[in-house]
């Protein structure tokens, strides 16, 4: 069965974030096994639960929360990435966190990535 | 009765481990230090992992540079680890170099300087690849 594990680096304000969104989803339509959305660098900033789009834009975090409940899909943040943005993650509730996203750390990426027959990074 | 080259299946080497590709220059963002950390993760989990230096890149290769005129932590001086963490592919495009009128002088041993055509072939022997 063909595997797919995606690689954010991008910040949730860049448009790539709609079409990162759109794939993984037409993925999961096609029956792809995506085993899991790594997000790194800027990346982890989508897992910043005090984030607040406009609501005349594109909402990529609701679009994140959804693709997460709808399809089991396993969201996670670099740790190292996430606390060098301002969200912390040491705190036991995880306040700052978006509930839809786990703190992992670059092991899970090591993880993905030998499970995955492909990567694609956004 | 001979058989004809057309006939030999065309055995292709079979793509295996994480190639990253460096193309910014080290200092004036975060991309070189987050590629370090992804390599040497990769490395101490015993996976395959080659460096690609590409663009601006390369300059995170050139000899006597140093980050803390800047107050930046000099994580190049990590790359003299990268043998003990198994990173032995090390790849720089030549274009880039002579692009920047730079010299083929690096701050650490085994570094294949190629040209483009190498570079792109070397790439694709991998089964990943991030850009940084």
């Amino acid at each position: 069965m063909k595997t797919l594990a995606v690689v954010i680096t991008t910040p949730p304000y860049s448009p790539l974030t709609t079409t990162a969104i759109s794939y993984i989803e037409a993925a999961l339509i096609a029956d792809i096994n995506v085993i899991g959305v790594f997000f790194y660098q800027d990346g982890a900033m989508h897992a910043n639960k005090n984030i607040s789009i406009a609501s005349d834009e594109y909402q990529a975090i609701a679009q994140w929360q959804r693709l997460q409940q709808q399809y089991a899909l396993p969201l996670h943040i670099c740790i190292t990435a996430a606390e060098k943005r301002g969200i912390n993650c040491d705190s036991i509730d995880n306040e700052q966190v978006n509930n839809a996203f786990t703190v992992s750390g670059l092991g899970e990426l090591v993880e993905l990535t030998t499970k995955a027959s492909r990567l694609v990074q956004f | 009765m001979t058989t004809t080259n057309q006939e030999l299946p065309i055995i292709l080497p079979k793509e295996s481990g994480l190639a990253i590709i460096n193309s910014k220059a080290p200092f004036g963002s975060s991309h070189g230090k987050d590629a370090l950390d992804v390599a040497l993760i990769f490395g101490s989990f015993e996976q395959k992992v080659s460096l690609f230096f590409q663009g601006d890149g390369v300059y995170q290769l050139i000899t006597n540079q140093n980050g803390s005129l800047v107050s930046i932590k000099d994580y190049l001086k990590t790359f003299s680890a990268f043998e003990f963490y198994d990173i032995e592919d090390i790849y720089i495009c030549r274009q880039s170099l002579v692009n920047r009128q730079l010299d083929e002088v690096f701050h650490i041993d085994g570094v294949q300087v190629v040209t483009p055509i190498e570079f792109v072939t070397a790439i694709n022997l991998h089964q990943h690849v991030l850009r940084f």
